[in-house]
């Protein structure tokens, strides 16, 4: 089956099984590795893009309800790594080995675009993703100064 | 979008090492085209380069190559080697450029980056071993002498007046400069009559001064950064693998015909791996590299040779593991182990058996500790390239080296003819050393040849075919002195193959108790082990440091006090300094509602029973545990005794880390056991603390350092304190005393 999909702004026509994951047409057939395969089965969150502005796992979502939809990966959360929270997770140390943290910065971006923001309940319910290194408390200090960064750039 | 990466046909060309004098200029424009110069590949030297060792290499534009031998895992490893080039050579810090070192050029030049740490030289253990700062630093200081005496044979002046600072060359008083890379082609010719010594620490103003974060993390946070999972070849194709459901079963037979016609479906391959070579010079011995068999579907897209897979009837023939039914079965194997006497004596001091005699006060309790798995998020995967001049592997590994050498020998070449990829790694915890995973990529790569062969194992088999945490039990039986301290112990240690005593036989205990027996005994199950965050050390110290609280209730003592009192008499100050530093920090003892408690722990990696070793990390814990038994975690503080650091952040930032992997392991994990299989396969059954289960800061403290000559690991550490901190502290609150892990499957209701 032949679907088109709008990502990170492009278009593509990719050639696949409708029921193929979106998360692996994103990985083999278009190339953008930077959203990550880690559990299938929608629980780790590694796998986050957004669809329409939404945060979806992208392992569970398969191509045919993709079809036509604007979708953003890492690769298109900003154009040159300029997102408040990419500067702030740079600049916090906050990975370790990095494999989860595409799902992380992709379930944060959409946190903050909801709720500019966000307490501490939020983002325990928003941003429940897993990481094994036990990046958490660094996760959750960026996400509270990018909002408050994002804030006075707002009122300046 | 990711550039996607050549294969490099070239080779490094070498002609000597920069410590002997003579020196090469890179030679080829030739490389791979990467996306940023910190990406993992190997390449050759940048055209008009100079090589001035193979660690360190300086490009025309200023860049500064540093060759990293160890994989990085997330533990900054290769920002960890940066500084110490950065240190010495006066460069700037956004020129540094940090790549892989080649095990393939390692092996045709006997070991120029091996021979520096023996067998863990390409591991990505400790970044701050004392040989590899000391390699870097002397590489570092040579090329900035030549550098100096270059420009000060061009200007004709005294190369002592010249300074290297951000990567130019100052002559102060004739207000000339240049940039490193215009001092290259002179720099070539200079032969230095000494080699510099590398600064004393004293003058150091990078390291232990500034704490730069993980060189990686720009490529990171934009999707860029290349894992073993994200390689993309030409003509690549995919498969995905399941191997033996009972480890050390034997595939019987598979039906392939209706699995060979499914969509993109290109081969369905038998996974039988050779044997290990037990003769090739490894850095480890080649019998840690066995793999188990199995049945590999290769396709043209991941997701086809998955829905291949599980359309694929196989017949498989368990072997003796399948007489392991159930997981009471292997527990109470390992607690009846305990229960009897003799077995491989680990410590023996005084008279342990005298030291009861008409003792009253006695303490005794059983611990157990279940199978573990690493569950590193990015799942078990490689790929390799089979053709009949040699073979490229593309591998998360933690041991490249090691990989490479079971690459060949799967493979059946020369390990000359293996050139080894190492990308970034989506987390090690141990699970990726010894290279089982490399042969089995190269296992099913070798039956189709000519073409990248990306191998992937889903979640779930990557949690069935684990390398686990031996589980473990131990008895231990303490008598009193007068002043409530223990003056016998006699304990007993049980686990299944691969278990280890590290953490109870070699650490301060056996210092401040006079009278010791500790025997062990292997249980022979089946399940494959291997090391996971401090090989034995965290499940030691959990069993130890429950054990020593008991003591303390028994004595009517404060926890904490007692430790203090107990481990003051070990010729190691760093464990009372720790103890006090998180007794001053966390606020310990202030009085607290019902279902609140205090506990603590401390314990140390790495001192195999020396003092002024390994690390020492006290933690202190306070929780609450609500009437209907749900547990929270209220606060943990830290304090740990490295002797000394190099960079305050990456520390935090390990500490951290481990302290959340320590407490996953001590409240969630338990890997389960029916008929011979691990029952668990994915983060729904083998659950993982995610931001809400963790306390919102971690605080950790510096005030435990000794100074003490040594900059020890600071990763596996806090993974051993953590849990019994936690376990002590729900006995303080609802005096329910856990001796065995995982917290979750305890009944905690109280009142």
């Amino acid at each position: 089956m032949s679907v088109f999909l709008e990502i990170n702004g492009t278009a593509h026509q990719v050639e696949a099984d409708p029921s193929t994951p979106l998360l692996w047409v994103l990985r083999d057939y278009i190339g953008l590795t930077g959203t990550k395969y880690g559990c299938g089965i929608a629980q780790c969150g590694a796998c986050t893009v957004h669809i329409e502005g939404h945060p979806i796992r992208s392992c569970q979502y398969p191509l045919s309800s993709a079809a036509g939809q604007k979708i953003t990966t890492i690769e298109g959360l900003s154009p040159d790594s300029t997102h408040p929270l990419q500067k702030i997770w740079v600049d916090m140390n906050v990975p370790q080995c990095g494999y989860c943290q595409s799902g992380m910065l992709m379930a944060a971006a959409a946190l903050l675009k909801q709720k500019p923001k966000p307490t501490d309940e939020d983002i325990d319910r928003y941003v429940n993703n897993i990481c094994r290194c036990g990046t958490y408390p660094r996760v959750r200090a960026a996400i509270h100064r990018a909002a408050r960064l994002t804030n006075e750039e707002s009122q300046s | 979008m990711n550039a996607q990466p050549k294969v490099t046909r070239r080779e490094f060309v070498v002609t000597a090492l920069a410590t002997t004098g003579a020196l090469i200029i890179g030679l080829s424009e030739e490389g791979v085209a990467a996306q940023a110069q910190i990406t993992p590949w190997d390449k050759t030297n940048p055209a008009g380069s100079l090589e001035f060792s193979p660690w360190l290499c300086i490009e025309p534009d200023d860049t500064v190559l540093v060759r990293v031998t160890t994989p990085e895992i997330g533990n900054g490893v290769m920002t960890q080697a940066c500084a110490f080039v950065m240190e010495e050579l006066g460069c700037s810090w956004d020129k540094i450029k940090p790549e892989f070192a080649s095990t393939n050029r390692d092996y045709l030049n006997n070991g120029i980056y091996s021979q520096v740490q023996g067998n863990i030289s390409y591991f990505a253990g400790r970044s701050t071993a004392e040989n590899r700062m000391d390699t870097y630093m002397k590489v570092a200081a040579s090329a900035r002498e030549r550098l100096k005496l270059a420009a000060a044979e061009q200007w004709g002046v005294k190369s002592e007046d010249i300074a290297a600072e951000e990567g130019r060359l100052i002559h102060a008083a004739s207000k000339r400069s240049m940039r490193f890379g215009e001092a290259l082609s002179r720099a070539a010719r200079v032969r230095l009559e000494h080699e510099p010594r590398p600064k004393d620490r004293s003058q150091w103003t990078f390291l232990g001064k500034k704490s730069p974060g993980k060189v990686q993390i720009p490529l990171i946070v934009n999707g860029s950064a290349i894992y073993g999972m994200d390689v993309r070849l030409p003509d690549m194709v995919y498969a995905a693998v399941k191997l033996a459901p009972v480890h050390g079963g034997q595939l019987q037979s598979f039906d392939a015909d209706r699995v060979k016609k499914m969509p993109g479906v290109l081969a369905v391959v038998a996974v039988k791996p050779n044997e290990p070579n037990a003769s090739l010079k490894s850095p480890f011995p080649m019998g840690f590299s066995q793999a188990g068999q199995g049945v590999a579907v290769i396709a043209e897209h991941y997701w086809q040779a998955r829905t291949g897979l599980e359309a694929l009837h196989v017949e498989w023939n368990d072997g003796p593991g399948g007489r392991w039914k159930s997981t009471a079965q292997v527990n109470q194997a390992l607690l009846q182990a305990t229960q009897r006497t003799g077995g491989k004596p680990e410590k023996l001091l005084g008279d342990a058996q005298g030291a009861f005699k008409g003792n009253s006060r006695i303490v005794e309790a059983t611990y157990h500790t279940p199978y573990c798995e690493h569950a590193a998020m990015e799942p078990l995967n490689g790929t390799a390239l089979v053709t009949p001049d040699r073979v490229d592997v593309w591998h998360p590994s933690q041991h490249s080296q090691m990989g490479s050498f079971v690459a060949a020998d799967e493979a059946g070449v020369s390990p000359e003819k293996v050139f080894f990829h190492q990308p970034y790694v989506g987390g090690g915890f141990g699970r990726r050393i010894f290279g089982n995973d490399v042969r089995t990529v190269v296992a099913v790569a070798k039956q189709f040849p000519g073409r990248p062969v990306h191998v992937i194992w889903s979640r779930e088999e990557t949690t069935r075919q684990g390398r686990y945490r031996a589980a473990m039990a131990l008895k231990a039986k303490a008598c009193l002195g007068t002043d409530g301290l223990p003056v016998g112990l006699i304990a007993r240690a049980s686990g299944g193959p691969g278990f280890s005593v590290a953490g109870l036989a070699d650490t301060a205990l056996m210092g401040v108790i006079p009278n010791i027996e500790v025997y062990s005994e292997v249980v022979p199950l089946h399940i494959l082990t291997g090391p996971y965050r401090g090989p034995g050390y965290n499940s030691n110290a959990f069993m130890v440091e429950t054990f020593i609280d008991e003591c303390a209730h028994a004595a009517g003592r404060d926890p904490l006090e007692y430790r203090i009192k107990l481990y003051g008499k070990w010729p190691d100050t760093g464990w009372v300094k720790c103890l006090e530093e998180v007794r001053k920090k966390s606020g310990w003892g202030a009085p607290l509602p019902k279902g609140q408690g205090w506990g603590v722990g401390v314990a140390n990696w790495g001192m195999r029973g020396k003092a002024d070793a390994g690390t020492t990390v006290a933690t202190v814990a306070k929780v609450e545990v609500s009437r209907d038994g749900v547990l929270k975690i209220l606060q943990l503080d830290i304090a740990f005794d490295t002797g000394r650091i190099m960079n305050a952040d990456a520390v935090r930032v390990e500490l951290e880390g481990g302290t959340i992997f320590g407490l996953n392991m001590t409240l969630n994990e338990e890997l389960t056991i029916r008929n011979g299989q691990i029952v668990e396969g994915n983060f729904d059954t083998y659950p993982m603390l995610r931001t809400a289960d963790v306390p919102r800061s971690i605080g950790v403290h510096f005030g435990g350092l000794t100074d003490n000559p040594r900059y020890n690991e600071i990763g596996e550490p806090p993974a051993g304190s953590v849990g019994p901190a936690v376990g002590n502290a729900i006995f303080a609150a609802i005096g329910k005393r856990l001796r065995a892990t995982p917290f979750r499957k305890e009944d905690l209701r109280w009142g």
